[in-house]
């Protein structure tokens, strides 16, 4: 703790504990926590409260106080148990009882401000932070206060609840691990007092006929076994094990999601995992038992499990797949399709029923769709899945929702009822789809793929989000295709779905509807980012309508879509006249024109987006070596760099930095400077020689204003990423050894331009307007000397400073709070 | 029905929303809002309540975000984005068109902050409103087959709405922040007499009664004007949308009337965008705005003037917006760390100020400031605290109680103290439930929902023809068979029912078997039965069949002789269900015996 603040605390601990003084703002006594939790970490000694007495005093006052506001009065419970968490400052609190009076029977529990959420929280809270000694622990136990606990996992407030649930969790192993005597055996269990009070609850619990009461202790151990992997959990077990099967098993209690919750948890702990029979028959009937809804999150995450044994894998795969193979065989004609599963695993009558309910088919499939593509998203550890089936039923589910297919059979037509135009299952088969698209063997299918995905692409009564999940899938399924499009008749057929892909893309270009035509051309972006490379992509492409109905959105009304038509637009250029064997086109795509068309939306778009959109391409461009020699680079980046550097939108100007960044980089590079690592010959001669010639360029390129003036830029972020280049532009032209003169005290003259240029950046924000004379920004001797002297190391510590770092302090805190005590009372209502 | 404050902090909180209801089955959260006064988690509220295992776009049927101030949907995109919200969004078209300003607004402001992370990017806001949907007020929309949406106009800012949630007969309304007194460019909350189970109202200004906005507006222009006549300029710090356009047309107007010369500048280059939205947006401003804007638009300023950083240094008076609002970074800043130092400026805070920055600071009335590098800043300059919060106060919400009449109230975004005296004057009142519950308290409360049922017309015209016409205030009683199928209810007649069912009809019999003394054969006695029968029950068909038995209308009647005494013989006597008045008539006419024989 500083000094200033050792100071401060006294009497702010007095404002705090003064009842005439109205409550502080509570975001005030959160960070007051935050950096008590802080201090008591770094500092574990009982110091801290022998240096500060105030704090016991604080407490002491509270507690004297006749009517304490809720809002102190838990934040002294929480306090204290931060202070408390260290065994001697526990002892040190003690000492006059401090504790006892805070936490015992004759708290505030037994108050009337215990009706309040607010205190209930912070006593949870409070007990919580100490829980780490047996001292705290025992003057829980013999004070009571277990029952307090017992009685607030039932709390009204979720958040009370759920505190109190983790607390008994960690007074468990507290008291297990530090208090057991000899190791924990099924026959003759010495359990530890507290450990032994919470396990008998807990038992209490499951037999009772509440079943809230059955659900608290299900939740407790199911954190219990998540958090600990100790052996002892397995004999607490064990003593549960037959209960918690019956529940199962009769169904009398309405908790077969936590059940299945639980059973997971306890999957993933080694004590059980590895334990041979009987947890993993319970595993196993916990399948069987729950219905496919409750079982859907328990056997995905089985299957993502390792250890798991390959009859239970094949039972949670098998829940999984039913209601897929179920529509499959409810969809198609007797015999034609074999469907996901063998008939005689499981008994798909219960899922039968619930797709057929309109009620229950859409959360089904959705809830199985989830955690297919949880499964194959999951790069890890792949589990083996019947793809090809698996599309078929996609794809069947995504014709059932549009219509497209209408199925003979009872099961089939009602299924189609359920789902027609169903958009939460329709995204999600589409999600699935896509990840789908990485898994080999459903190649055969990718026609007729193609045919549900282009009817989704083109009917009008396709949702703008599912729309855009369309496009997701067409675009991870169209770089399928030409992967596999290598003989003739492939690369037809290829060609031909393209052509049709290109044909919906310009419908829904015209869409009147923004979102449409903005996840349009992110889709084209998409494509020509993963498919520029490939001839007949280029040709269908080219020869649409697409490219010129790109142009025209970049006048649209919505920003976003101007954006995004920028982008489009910029990538576009890859294919046409940067592409090395540029096909013929005529002057239909003229790179000045495009060049033109994106510095006049840089130059007078009144918003951001687009605007950014031009320079993120412009770099891109850049980065690609598609500007030029480095002559012409050069009055690029200068005319780029002129227009962004007034630029009101500062992520404009900090994209006309990262401009610079890449332009430097790739000057280093051309002339075979150190920057560049992929040039390993350049010597010190050559370097200097190319270094003289490279400032030379990028004065004449006028990058140092703009790198100078983003230092004192009011938008933080600019400032590091303007010295972060000038320090790296530094560091090339006095590389290492290199005397510079800043270790040497050179006296400017005063009235040296480059003097006042350091002046002003030492003031930082606080400077006056930036110059427009005075410097002479594009002579290379000036930048090279500006460059040598302005210590730009320490400017780059002050920069790389959070702006807010001074209001953060625990002293500007503790002024706040000093501050504010009394003021802030009606402002505090009014709310932004 | 059960509601849920989601907002991460035990106690009742000011600012910030998220609630979850749960109405008939169906979940909705109403509002998606962060905490501006945290840089960690505790900014967003903790989705993990919602769903403790299970996936968040299975549990929610949609979410409704009432208005774009940052506290009611500031968290949205990480909830969809980052979290994994992949269902429907629903706001008004101006919500939906500002929200994005002044999420990248604030992105902003936190990217420039160190340490930041966990926080959305500019695609991820994007990719966000696209999922939105948005509803016009007053368009029922139908969001699954049960569940349906209403937006009402709650005045506060442009686009702000209350909404109704349907499912069924049970309703919700939730008011998102709302304001009953029209101000400069908003007209009044309305809703109809709705009467929904429940009504969700905010009540920051729960015990206020609250001076008229006039006032404070004319203090304010007093207070600029009074410095720039003394040669002073006026910093006004704002975020970008909202106040700082109520403020504007203030000035503008001021400046006209009173023909002022000094220059009032704009300095965020958002403020194009932002009027362009109150142009495009004028159906939802109020009337006066509305009417004049044939002759002149409001939101055209002659007087107010994009800002240049180089104008900061001019000499003489002049007044600036400049973002951010709570002068903690940016240009806002800059400027007054330019201007503080000189007693003749002034700075005039609109709006709240969250502990940490400079605004607080200066709010809190400490006048030497750090600033980077340990240099001290003197404020010297006035600074002002000015509220313009358009929130309803006490009178304002027992008026939108007495509007929608509902059946129970449920009060948050205020403080336990002062709701408790709204509470009671609420259930005084009105004579309904007003709960208050702290963040994290779930409330429960029951309904009793009337059930429609369909009733055929078959079964509706036998009914009536018994003579009743229909009469809401006399409810009858009618008979039928209730069929329930696909969620629905429907009366019909039990013919009808065991048609659509495909069921055989049962009959129920009661049987009683009787002894009587008769030494004659079985048809004779059989026969003294039928003649005593058919001379008591004049009024019915009593038949004797060839077989031997005998009917009464329904009920049938047998004899035979005992298998022990010939000279007893046993009556077998049944009877159907609908018959069963006559049948114990019959038996127990049967029991006192036969008369003595004629023949």
């Amino acid at each position: 703790m500083t000094r200033e603040c050792s100071v401060l605390l006294p009497r702010v601990c007095a404002a705090l504990a003064d009842p005439r003084q109205p409550g502080s703002d509570d975001t005030c006594l959160e960070k007051l926590l935050d950096w008590f939790r802080l201090l008591a970490k770094f500092d574990p000694s009982v110091e801290l409260l022998q240096n500060n007495p105030c704090l016991a005093e604080f407490i002491t006052a509270v507690l004297a106080l006749p009517e304490p506001s809720p809002s102190i009065l838990s934040f002294t419970l929480r306090l204290a148990g931060i202070l408390a968490a260290l065994e001697n400052r526990f002892q040190h609190l003690q000492q006059e009882q401090l504790l006892v009076r805070l936490f015992g029977r004759d708290g505030p529990l037994n108050s009337m401000l215990w009706k309040d959420a607010s205190v209930r929280s912070g006593w949870v809270h409070g007990v919580h932070s100490m829980m780490h000694h047996q001292p705290a622990l025992h003057l829980l136990c013999h004070t009571g206060g277990l029952d307090v606990i017992f009685s607030l996992q039932g709390d009204p407030s979720l958040f009370v609840a759920s505190a109190a649930n983790q607390l008994l969790v960690d007074m468990l192993i507290l008291s297990v691990e530090t208090e057991m005597t000899k190791p924990a055996s099924t026959k003759d269990c010495d359990w530890p007092a507290c450990a032994q009070m919470i396990i008998k609850h807990i038992e209490d619990s499951l037999q009772s006929s509440s079943a809230s009461h059955i659900e608290q202790s299900l939740k407790l151990l199911t954190s219990l076994f998540g958090s600990c992997r100790a052996p002892w959990t397995e004999v607490l077990w064990l003593g549960v094990a037959k209960q918690i099967e019956s529940f199962l098993m009769e169904e009398t209690v309405q908790a077969q999601h936590m059940l299945a919750n639980l059973l997971l948890k306890m999957a993933w702990s080694p004590v059980f995992c590895d334990s041979e029979g009987s947890f993993w028959t319970l595993v196993a009937s916990a399948l069987e038992h729950l219905t496919p809804v409750q079982a859907g999150p328990l056997a995905v995450g089985l299957l993502k499990l390792y250890k798991c044994p390959q009859d239970v894998r094949i039972q949670a795969l098998t829940v999984l797949l039913q209601p897929m193979d179920c529509i499959l065989r409810a969809a198609s004609q007797p015999l034609e399709y074999a469907g996901l599963l063998d008939e005689s695993v499981g008994d798909p009558i219960t899922v039968e029923g619930l797709l057929s309910s309109k009620s229950s088919c859409a959360s089904l499939l959705c809830q199985t769709l989830a955690h297919l593509e949880e499964l194959l998203s999951q790069s890890r550890f792949q589990v083996d899945l019947p793809c090809a089936s698996l599309l078929h039923s996609l794809m069947t589910i995504l014709q059932l929702c549009n219509g497209l297919l209408s199925p003979a059979s009872a099961l089939g037509s009602t299924i189609g009822r359920v789902l027609i135009n169903c958009f939460r299952v329709q995204s999600s088969a589409l999600d699935v789809l896509a990840a789908l698209s990485d898994r080999k063997g459903c190649d055969t299918l990718i026609e007729s793929l193609f045919d549900v995905l282009l009817a989704y692409l083109d009917s009008p009564n396709t949702s703008p989000t599912v729309l855009k999940k369309a496009f997701q899938a067409t675009s991870k399924w169209l770089v399928r295709l030409q992967e596999l499009s290598c003989s003739n008749t492939q690369r037809q057929q290829a060609e031909k779905i393209l052509e049709d892909v290109f044909l919906v893309l310009q419908k829904r270009l015209c869409s009147p509807c923004w979102e449409v035509r903005d996840s349009s051309l992110e889709f084209l972006t998409d494509l020509i980012k993963c498919l520029r490379d490939q001839e007949e992509f280029r040709q269908s492409l080219l020869s649409s309508e697409v490219p010129r109905l790109t142009e025209n959105l970049l006048e649209d009304p919505e920003s976003y879509v101007r954006a995004s038509a920028v982008t489009a637009m910029g990538h576009l250029a890859f294919i046409t006249y940067f592409a090395p064997e540029s096909p013929v086109l005529g002057n239909q795509y003229n790179k000045e024109n495009t060049v033109a068309k994106l510095q006049e939306i840089l130059s007078t778009d009144p918003e951001g987006f687009p605007r950014r959109a031009v320079i993120s391409i412009f770099t891109e461009w850049l980065s690609q070596g598609c500007t030029g020699p480095l002559e012409d680079t050069g009055q690029f980046v200068s005319r780029v760099i002129q227009t962004v550097e007034h630029d009101l939108d500062w992520e404009v100007r900090l994209g006309g930095l990262e401009l610079i960044q890449d332009f430097c980089h790739q000057t280093f590079c051309q002339l075979g400077l150190p920057e560049c690592p992929d040039d390993p010959v350049s010597s010190a001669v050559t370097g200097s020689i190319h270094g003289s010639e490279s400032l030379r360029i990028f004065c004449r390129a006028k990058l140092f204003r703009f790198l100078f003036r983003s230092l004192c830029d009011c938008d933080k972020t600019l400032g590091q990423r303007a010295c972060h280049i000038l320090l790296n532009l530094s560091n090339n032209f006095y590389p290492l050894g290199t005397p510079k003169d800043l270790d040497k005290t050179v006296d400017l003259p005063a009235g040296c331009s480059i003097a006042w240029l350091e002046r002003t950046l030492r003031q930082g924000s606080l400077a006056q307007n930036f110059p427009t004379d005075g410097v002479d920004f594009e002579d290379p001797e000036s930048m090279m000397l500006a460059l040598g002297t302005i210590d730009l190391l320490q400017l780059y510590d002050e920069l790389n400073k959070s702006s807010d770092h001074v209001e953060k302090s625990p002293q500007s805190l503790l002024q706040d709070i000093l501050a504010t005590v009394g003021t802030m009372e009606e402002n505090e209502a009014d709310c932004y | 029905l059960v509601c849920v404050c989601l907002c991460p902090g035990a106690g009742q909180d000011v600012g910030r929303s998220c609630i979850l209801v749960s109405i008939a089955g169906k979940n909705v959260m109403l509002d998606c809002g962060m905490h501006m006064g945290y840089n960690d988690d505790r900014r967003f509220p903790d989705f993990s309540y919602i769903t403790q295992n299970g996936r968040l776009t299975d549990f929610l049927d949609c979410v409704i975000i009432s208005h774009f101030h940052l506290d009611h949907c500031g968290a949205l995109p990480y909830f969809s984005e980052m979290v994994g919200y992949d269902g429907p969004i629903y706001m008004t078209h101006p919500t939906k068109a500002i929200c994005p300003i002044l999420l990248e607004d604030y992105r902003k402001i936190t990217v420039d902050k160190k340490g930041e992370i966990n926080f959305f990017t500019s695609q991820m806001i994007k990719d966000c409103m696209k999922k939105v949907v948005a509803v016009h007020l007053h368009q029922t929309v139908q969001v699954d087959e049960e569940l349906e949406i209403k937006a009402y106009y709650a005045g506060h800012v442009l686009g702000a709405a209350m909404f109704q949630i349907k499912v069924g007969c049970e309703s919700v309304v939730y008011t998102g922040d709302y304001n009953m007194t029209p101000d400069r460019h908003l007209g009044a909350a309305w809703i109809d007499k709705c009467r929904p189970d429940l009504l969700i109202s905010e009540s920051t200004y729960a015990t206020t009664i609250r001076d008229s906005k006039r006032c404070r507006e004319r203090d304010f222009l007093k207070k600029v004007h009074e410095t720039v006549e003394r040669g002073g300029k006026v910093l006004i710090p704002v975020f970008a949308l909202g106040r700082a356009q109520e403020l504007c047309i203030l000035l503008e107007t001021f400046w006209e009337r009173m023909n002022l010369k000094a220059p009032i500048y704009f300095s965020t280059g958002l403020t194009e965008k932002a009027n362009h939205y109150y142009k495009l947006f004028i159906t939802w401003t109020n009337q006066k705005i509305r009417k004049t804007f044939v002759q002149r638009n409001m939101f055209e300023f002659k007087h107010i003037k994009a800002f240049d950083r180089a104008f900061a240094d001019n000499p003489g008076p002049m007044v600036v917006f400049a973002t951010p609002g709570m002068l903690h970074a940016g240009q806002s800043l800059q400027i007054f760390k330019k201007w503080a130092g000189n007693e003749k400026n002034m700075v005039i805070m609109p709006g709240y100020c969250v502990q940490g920055t400079v605004g607080h600071k200066i709010l809190s009335g400490q006048r030497k400031l750090e600033m980077e590098g340990r240099q001290i800043l003197e404020v010297k300059m006035q600074v002002e605290y000015m509220s313009f919060s358009a929130h309803a106060d006490a009178k304002g919400i027992m008026q939108l109680i007495r509007q929608a009449e509902p059946r129970n109230v449920l009060l948050v975004h205020g403080e336990a103290k002062k709701m408790e005296f709204l509470k009671q004057k609420i259930e005084q009142e009105f004579h309904v439930n007003c709960y208050m519950p702290a963040n994290g308290e779930t409330t429960t409360i029951f309904t009793n929902p009337s059930i429609p049922v369909d009733i055929s017309l078959g079964l509706l015209k036998r009914e009536t023809a018994i003579g009743l016409l229909p009469d809401v205030k006399k409810p009858q009683l009618m008979h039928g068979t209730l069929i329930m199928k696909d969620n629905s209810f429907r009366l019909v007649s039990p013919e009808q029912a065991l048609k659509e069912l495909g069921l055989a009809e049962h009959q129920l019999r009661f049987t009683c078997r009787l002894h009587i003394q008769d030494p004659r054969k079985e048809h004779e006695t059989v026969l003294r039965v039928y003649n005593h029968l058919k001379g008591v029950l004049k009024d019915y068909s009593v038949q004797h069949l060839p077989d031997g038995s005998i009917t009464v209308e329904s009920i049938l009647i047998q004899a035979t002789a005992h298998s022990e005494d010939q000279g007893t013989k046993v009556l077998l006597v049944s009877w159907t269900y609908q018959d069963e008045e006559l049948g114990s008539y019959l038996t127990s006419l049967l029991k006192k015996g036969l008369p003595p024989s004629t023949s």
